[in-house]
């Protein structure tokens, strides 16, 4: 593997970018393995967003003020603060507490890893519950109350009627969070999740080659938001109803 | 049995119930703090507070200019690019296209990072040298991608105005750039507002990562705090002041976007 | 997502974009450092403010204080120029160097074998600084060894990362500066931080709220010489400090400060004072 990577690194080396670090084997190990933890990152953090978004958007259209409230100020103070604030907020206040409280029960297992997916999760839970939300009261009373007049309870109504047509009414919107929380998810750089941002970080403080990693990082992520988009796309086209919305 | 009702409560009620316990929340924030400077040497945590919230309260106002500057200048750029988007010559639209799609799908972290580390610090022309301060580093790097962003609101509100339009004014004379400065361009501004203002809400967010590049702002003065006065309770208190002093800026401009929506909702 | 001509053009602008910084950059460069200080009268140096002794903010005054911040205004002042103090971290000082926001760095950087590809420095150290690990009491680390496999809190930038992944084995965490490294000590995200050994010493013994932590190993990790950091080929901003440096040691000023910031002087320093003060030296 060396000796065409050397003469692939002094081939690029002459335009004055330096790639040497590729010849390093455990900066190039930990670069790659940065690479496969934002993936991860970013898969974890879409399917609990939904879920997370599922959940508020139902609280939010509840008509018990006991579950709508609440969820109305979670969203607003999440979507009103930065993710950054609210990622150290949790790791370094809240965490810390959680560690003294549990320190005599075996001690905290939460990892910055885990931290960062729940707060990303929770941040972008807030926006697809604000798309859901507006999907869901676009449903045609008269599909609800044609599904009530069978005998739906409210949570089936939900589940089966509302959701349904949320999801392909918020479509759009909620592709578009999901590639904004795609990049989000270097935010997680700051507390040391060795994700590529992370790896990244750690590569240029010993070899000061920012350009170089800058380059390849913003290639990473504009294929990532690529394939993002065009699974959205995708899930656009089987979900579509004919004669419901376009 | 509870009524089984169809819908939620009207949203009025709503907003109303949420600005009140924000208010009530607040006021019973600042009373507990009145009463804590009352007992002052009493509680050392909020003596501290005390000390450190002017400095608090000048580096959110770091944070608060990095944003007006970034969306001005981004703003400025959109106007630009927002109409070569659209550009009949084929690579006059490739190269705008090109510029949206990298700034937009490029993390803004990744972005301050580049601006930061890659800009020089000073650009010599001639015998001036124009100095680059590092939150003006930020400041540009926060720029691109709001110019790209605006430059999508733009095209999207441009292609909003039915053609109809188009073809009545081009049918009376109109030149394109006539149709465009005297037809479009004063629809187009309202339905931009809200999108606009949800773009600066953004922005304002992602000032925060200044903090990591060494920018002076909120979010490093409350670190700074933390490790100067090096009690844990005052961490604690400080990082939700923080949380506390960017939700009292943005949530006003998230409530007045929601009104400007609304009031243009049929126009 | 780009067609092949549009990604060629990405790829030519981008590069262009990069050749344009590095030549601005290098424009500034350019000028050698010592005239642009004696010209604007003004050294600016990075100094590190993560703690005492080395560097905190007066919580009274909100002004830089400690021995970093010392160093740096006698440097001033025997150059008989003002001094701008900048505040750096472990993880943006080289690039701050590097790009000319400062003109020297004393920020607690020992020498290392990749620091000094990149850069120059005067060859007399004035301190000798190693690592100290800080770990709680009951965590049941006693030598460096026990750090093998177990996570180790430090700054980015720091160089003590390759020798504890490298030598002992140990999952480096590193974070943006040592205050952002010690809370994740608190919150249990790793068994020990690992950073500059006078820091920490001071710490344990003075603050109560780390009175659960201890410094269990006596030996330092790396003790290297600690030096001021100029950029690569600046010949004569090297020597114009050169000469300081020995001058600290000669008149014993140096020792004096370290006393006045509560530090101990290591044996280096006491050996480099008798050295210089040393008739024919």
């Amino acid at each position: 593997m060396s000796a065409p990577a050397q003469a692939l690194v002094d081939a690029i080396g002459k335009t004055g970018l330096n790639y040497s670090f590729v010849l390093a084997p455990d900066e190039l190990a930990s670069f790659l393995h940065g690479m496969l933890v934002t993936l991860e990152l970013s898969l974890v953090t879409a399917l609990g967003s939904l879920a997370a978004g599922v959940v508020l958007a139902a609280m939010l259209t509840s008509p018990r003020a006991a579950l709508a409230r609440p969820a109305r100020v979670f969203v607003e103070v999440t979507r009103n603060t930065p993710t950054l604030v609210q990622l150290f907020c949790a790791f370094l206040v809240v965490n810390m507490l959680i560690s003294e409280a549990l320190r005599n029960l075996g001690g905290n297992p939460l990892t910055p890893f885990i931290w960062s997916a729940i707060v990303i999760s929770l941040h972008k839970a807030a926006f697809h519950a604000e798309a859901l939300r507006a999907g869901i009261e676009a449903v045609p009373r008269a599909t609800l109350e044609a599904a009530q007049s069978l005998g739906y309870s409210r949570r089936q109504r939900l589940w089966e009627v509302q959701l349904p047509l949320a999801l392909r009414f918020a479509l759009p919107t909620l592709v578009n969070n999901m590639v904004d929380l795609v990049k989000m998810t270097t935010v997680a750089s700051a507390i040391a999740v060795g994700d590529i941002t992370y790896a990244s970080i750690m590569i240029w403080t010993q070899r000061d080659n920012v350009l170089e990693l800058m380059i390849l990082i913003l290639l990473f992520f504009g294929a990532l938001t690529f394939a993002v988009n065009r699974a959205g796309q995708w899930l656009e086209i089987r979900l579509r109803m004919p004669g419901y919305g376009h | 049995m509870a009524i089984d009702t169809l819908s939620p409560p009207a949203p009025r009620e709503r907003n109303r119930l949420v600005a009140l316990a924000s208010v009530v929340a607040v006021a019973g924030l600042l009373a507990w703090l009145e009463y804590g400077i009352a007992q002052g040497t009493n509680n050392p945590t909020l003596a501290a507070l005390v000390t450190w919230a002017p400095a608090l309260g000048k580096s959110l106002w770091v944070n608060i200019e990095i944003s007006l500057l970034a969306i001005a200048l981004g703003t400025l750029a959109g106007l630009l690019l927002g109409p070569l988007l659209l550009s009949p010559v084929w690579i006059v639209r490739v190269i705008a296209r090109c510029y949206v799609q990298v700034f937009r799908n490029a993390p803004l972290l990744v972005l301050i990072y580049f601006s930061t580390y890659v800009f020089p610090f000073e650009i010599a022309i001639g015998r001036h040298t124009l100095p680059f301060s590092d939150w003006f580093k930020v400041t540009l790097g926060l720029a691109l991608p709001a110019s790209a962003n605006f430059a999508e609101i733009f095209r999207g509100a441009i292609q909003s105005i039915p053609h109809a339009q188009w073809d009545a004014a081009r049918s009376l004379a109109f030149s394109r750039t006539q149709v465009f400065r005297w037809i479009i361009l004063p629809q187009c501004v309202k339905r931009m507002l809200p999108p606009w203002m949800n773009l600066y809400a953004s922005i304002t967010m992602a000032t925060a990562l200044a903090s990591l590049v060494g920018v002076h702002d909120l979010l490093d003065t409350a670190q700074v705090a933390s490790n100067t006065v090096a009690r844990a309770d005052f961490t604690v208190v400080v990082y939700f002041t923080v949380l506390g002093l960017f939700f009292a800026y943005c949530y006003p401009i998230a409530r007045f976007t929601r009104r400007l929506e609304k009031r243009y909702a049929f126009s | 997502m780009l067609s092949r001509p549009t990604r060629t053009t990405l790829a030519h602008t981008l590069r262009t974009l990069a050749l344009f910084a590095a030549f601005s950059a290098g424009a500034a460069h350019a000028d050698a450092t010592l005239d642009r200080i004696h010209q604007r009268h003004k050294i600016v140096i990075g100094v590190i403010l993560s703690g005492p002794p080395f560097g905190s903010l007066d919580p009274a005054t909100q002004k830089p204080v400690g021995f970093n911040v010392d160093l740096a205004n006698d440097v001033a002042k025997r150059l008989g120029v003002d001094v701008e103090l900048t505040a750096v971290q472990p993880s943006n000082r080289v690039q701050f160097l590097q790009q000319g926001k400062v003109d020297a760095l004393i920020a607690n950087m020992e020498v290392t074998k990749e620091r000094a590809e990149i850069l120059s420095y005067p060859p007399t150290p004035f301190e000798e600084i190693g690592g100290a690990l800080i770990t709680r009491k009951d965590s049941g680390i006693k030598t460096w060894n026990d750090v093998r496999g177990k996570p180790v809190c430090v700054s980015q930038g720091s160089n003590y990362t390759k020798p504890l992944a490298e030598q002992y084995g140990a999952q480096v965490k590193a974070f943006r500066g040592q205050p952002e490294s010690l809370l994740a000590l608190r919150g249990n995200n790793c068994v020990a931080a690992v950073h500059v050994a006078p820091t920490l010493r001071l710490l344990v013994a003075r603050n109560p709220d780390w009175k659960d932590y201890t410094i269990p190993v006596s030996n330092d990790l790396i003790p290297s010489p600690a030096v001021i950091w100029v950029r690569k080929g600046e010949t004569d901003t090297q020597a114009a400090l050169e000469k300081i440096v020995q001058d600290w040691h000669r008149s014993g000023w140096l020792i004096g400060t370290e006393r006045r910031n509560s530090m101990q002087p290591s044996q280096a320093v006491l050996d480099l004072h008798a050295k210089y003060k040393a008739p024919g030296a």
